[in-house]
């Protein structure tokens, strides 16, 4: 039906597959999952980058975010202003870094961000128990929840400051052998 | 917009800390404490400065880096404009060099694209590791490994063995005259007079009649060596050849593939320690899709956490067990290991009883002729089956600790495959080569019992035939009379029973088990049934796909997980054991038992090996020469002292690595403990200073 319409520049698309893990069929495949969130908002040509934001409500309903527990901390650690709205630059960002080839050390900085729930660039008691909390949707005792929370930190805290820095969290992971497999959405 | 972020972009790089800096920056972070902003996550802006200067320099940094940095997109497509608008004085060969590079990276790029497009079954894989998770994803990993490993071995066999046979069969003339007693040469595997139509179909499944005089088998091979003007194909020393190559292969496959997984798992440490941490931050699959998955998936955390806090308890415990109470867990223990132990002497036992039956009763028509055939693989079949169920009971008597329960149930679940088929080999050559039978004489004419085994190597390939077609069929039977029907009865009746039953769940350990007794079938059969090969391909594509029905419409996601990292390296570990045995098979065949007379390609010969050696004088002198070199002791003993010091130069590398990483370990802690102190000095200085106004 008339001409096939561009969405990207060339250059755009160069940009992209420099800064992100993606190759181009995938990057034009986001792009359509993009905009099936919002077909009025999002337009077809990107040409000009426009400066469009999706809101959180919209993201987190995403099938693959839409069971994750995490789903709004996801969101808000990728979004520019930390509120969860995301332009198609940080979409593209967000799965690039949960990607499959992206690297464990990218994923390592924003894991912990993601479970940083009060930004302070600390994984203290509270963030720990709201982990639990929302991995476990409240089956377990709030003694149980303590316990857990109190042998975790116990476990990965090099310093002694009875919080995790980053540097504890990085080391605990990198005992982790599972960590890149799960820490990984399929888009 | 584009010269504000480069703006942004030099003024950050200027800044050269920690991305939590405020300044600059499109990101915003409320109000980041003075003190914590050190622990962000640090990452070093050199990369991107460095990258720039070695642009300057020629070389291509930039692409790469760019990727792994963590900073929003915008600002990374800031600076790769500004890299590209920074352009460096190189000089015309850089610049080739940078080119090439680039254009290089572009089609590795597009070949991985390529890659991924024509990978086998990647979609299914895709959907089963996102409905059940990684651990039941290795499983298929493997599956589609074995079935690869299977195709090339095929294409290996076909190209050297049977194509060149069929050629020269259509071809040359006929076999060559050997000599030997009259009763030795007799052999005759055409079906005699009028067959039946439903003896087709009993042949197709035992090999004998039809099948038996095909290229499926050792017998039907001829030991021509044509030898023309410029070009001679010896198939006796192909045929041994290829088989040897053939296990190579296997192994270096296997050894590359387990290379990569034991580099993980040794790189992690075995994730022996920080269970919890580990479960709370890497236990949540984030790739976990679909509602049903997800609160199996949360059920499943929730069992992990309690496993382990019941575990602590139980550990709190033991350690408060009096004396005597330990000498009864103790002897409980030994005395449950030797039942189980017991239980597998039997098995073996009955499968080692079964083969003498089996091979006894040769000749036999019909439906019991066919339950005679197959009943070595019947009862190795039960045995898999049923001792596992009662070492598994055994083993929760034993009272282990849940993690050691299993690694014990499958290390004991490993022994009994792999020595049953063994067993079943064991006797197999017993008969051969008459090491139990009174009347030996049958033996002495030939070296080999001639009587019942006019074309020994036929006979044993069409035993290993059997078992992988036995097995292929259990596995449908399994399908459709067990796992289908449990479905519909959980699903159908609301009865207490059906619901305590529940579904099944893919069990992950028993099914890679599975796989590897097959693929070790196939290795000791491969000699005497070159065709197996594309037979075990054919086979394990229809087990893909069985698997993976029962897999969507029968089972429901485990509660307990299967570690995928660590399982992978055992799964290839449990894979070599089998090839060590098909090894062994094959060595043994090779040298020690005199081949048949009347039958196939080393007819002629006192042992396969023996060709080597007589085609080896037919070769010229300086080939002969540089061969003889190659194997004295000038040569071999300085490459052995080469390889030694390259081992102790790997070792002592290791040994300084590990060393590296404990005093990095320990400095990050002294680290801490210098910035805690240095904190509170700063604070007790503000505090005189603040008092002292």
């Amino acid at each position: 039906m008339g001409n096939k319409q561009t969405t990207f520049r060339d250059e755009q698309f160069e940009a992209y597959q420099d800064c992100t893990f993606f190759t181009r069929k995938e990057i034009l495949r986001l792009h359509g999952r993009y905009r099936e969130l919002a077909p009025h908002l999002v337009p077809l040509d990107y040409t000009n980058d426009p400066d469009i934001k999706l809101p959180l409500t919209l993201l987190i309903n995403m099938p693959e975010l839409k069971e994750n527990p995490f789903r709004d901390r996801i969101v808000q650690t990728f979004s520019e202003d930390g509120q969860g709205n995301l332009s198609f630059n940080d979409f593209v960002d967000m799965f690039s870094a949960l990607c499959e080839s992206s690297s464990r050390e990218l994923k390592t900085i924003y894991a912990f961000k993601i479970y940083d729930f009060n930004r302070d660039n600390f994984i203290c008691k509270e963030d720990m128990e709201k982990t639990i909390n929302k991995l476990t949707k409240g089956e377990l005792t709030p003694e149980e929840v303590t316990l857990v929370c109190d042998k975790a930190i116990e476990e990965a805290d090099l310093d002694g400051d009875s919080k995790l820095s980053f540097a504890d969290f990085e080391n605990m992971i990198s005992k982790a052998p599972d960590f890149l497999s799960t820490f990984h959405v399929r888009i | 917009m584009t010269s504000q972020l480069q703006r942004q972009g030099s003024a950050a790089a200027v800044q050269g800390t920690g991305y939590t800096g405020d300044q600059g920056l499109p990101r915003l972070r409320r109000a980041p404490s003075s003190q914590s902003y050190q622990n962000g996550p640090q990452f070093n802006w050199s990369p991107a400065s460095a990258g720039r200067e070695k642009a300057e320099e020629g070389a291509v940094e930039p692409p790469k880096s760019l990727r792994s940095l963590p900073i929003p997109m915008a600002l990374k497509r800031a600076i790769c404009q500004v890299q590209q608008m920074h352009v460096p004085v190189l000089s015309s060969l850089q610049s080739w060099k940078r080119s090439k590079a680039k254009s290089l990276s572009r089609v590795r790029s597009y070949i991985g694209g390529f890659l991924n497009y024509i990978t086998l079954w990647r979609k299914s894989l895709n959907k089963i590791g996102g409905n059940f998770g990684g651990g039941v994803q290795s499983y298929f990993l493997f599956l589609r490994f074995l079935v690869v490993l299977n195709f090339l071995s095929f294409m290996l066999i076909a190209g050297f063995v049977l194509i060149p046979s069929i050629v020269f069969r259509s071809v040359a003339s006929g076999p060559m005259n050997i000599t030997g007693p009259a009763e030795c040469l007799q052999y005759d595997p055409n079906p005699q007079g009028l067959v039946k139509f439903h003896n087709y179909f009993l042949d197709l499944l035992t090999g004998t009649g039809f099948m038996e005089s095909s290229y499926l088998f050792y017998g039907y091979y001829n030991n021509t060596m044509v030898a023309g003007s410029d070009f001679s194909y010896n198939i006796p020393l192909a045929y041994l050849f290829t088989a040897i190559f053939y296990f190579a292969f296997c192994l270096l496959c296997i050894t590359a593939r387990m290379g990569t997984a034991f580099r993980v798992a040794v790189a992690t440490g075995g994730g022996a320690i920080g269970s919890y941490s580990r479960i709370v931050f890497t236990g949540w699959d984030f790739g976990c899709l679909g509602d049903r998955a997800m609160k199996l998936k949360q059920k499943n955390i929730i069992y992990q956490l309690q496993v382990d806090l019941e575990e602590e308890r139980i550990k709190n415990k033991a350690a408060t067990l009096t004396l005597g109470q330990k000498i009864f867990l103790y002897s409980l223990r030994i005395f449950l290991s030797l039942v189980a132990f017991g239980l597998i002497i039997a098995a073996f036992f009955s499968i080692f009883a079964a083969t003498n039956f089996s091979q006894g009763k040769t000749g036999e028509v019909g439906v019991l002729g066919l339950f005679f055939e197959y009943l070595p693989s019947i009862v190795i079949t039960a045995g898999n089956f049923v001792v596992p169920l009662l070492c598994d009971q055994i083993a929760l008597l034993e009272r282990y600790d849940p993690s050691i329960t299993v690694i014990v149930a499958l290390l004991r679940s490993v022994f009994l495959r792999m020595v049953s088929l063994s067993v079943l080999l064991f006797t197999l050559w017993n008969q051969i080569t008459c090491k139990q039978r009174v009347s030996a004489e049958d033996c002495t004419l030939c070296h080999y019992n001639y009587k019942s085994y006019p074309c020994w190597e036929t006979r044993v390939g069409q035993e290993m035939y059997k078992l992988a077609l036995f097995d292929l069929i259990i596995t449908i039977a399994m399908l459709v009379l067990v796992e289908f029907p449990r479905r519909m009865v959980v699903d159908g009746s609301s009865s207490k029973l059906a619901q305590w039953v529940g579904r099944q769940e893919f069990q992950v350990p028993a099914n890679v088990l599975g796989l590897v007794y097959g693929q070790t079938v196939v290795w000791t059969g491969a000699l005497f049934c070159p065709l197996l090969p594309v037979i075990n391909t054919l086979k394990f594509v229809i087990v893909f796909y069985c698997k993976k029905i029962t897999l969507f419409y029968n089972c429901r996601p485990a509660t307990k997980t299967f570690r995928s990292t660590w399982a992978t390296a055992f799964f290839l570990l449990v894979l070599l054991f089998g090839w060590s045995l098909g090894l062994l098979v094959l060595i043994y065949s090779m040298a020690q038992i005199h081949p048949s007379m009347s039958c196939g390609p080393f007819r002629s010969l006192i042992s396969m090996w023996t060709i080597v050696p007589n085609s080896f004088y037919n070769l010229s002198q300086t080939s002969q020469d540089f061969l003889f070199y190659l194997g004295s002791q000038r040569f071999s003993i300085p490459l052995f002292l080469f390889f030694s010091v390259v081992m102790c130069y790997f070792i002592a590398l290791a040994s300084v690595h590990g060393k590296s990483v404990n005093l990095l370990k320990t400095q990050l802690k002294l680290e801490a403990r210098d910035k805690q102190f240095l904190v509170k000095q700063i604070e007790e200085l503000s505090r005189t200073l603040g008092v002292a106004r």
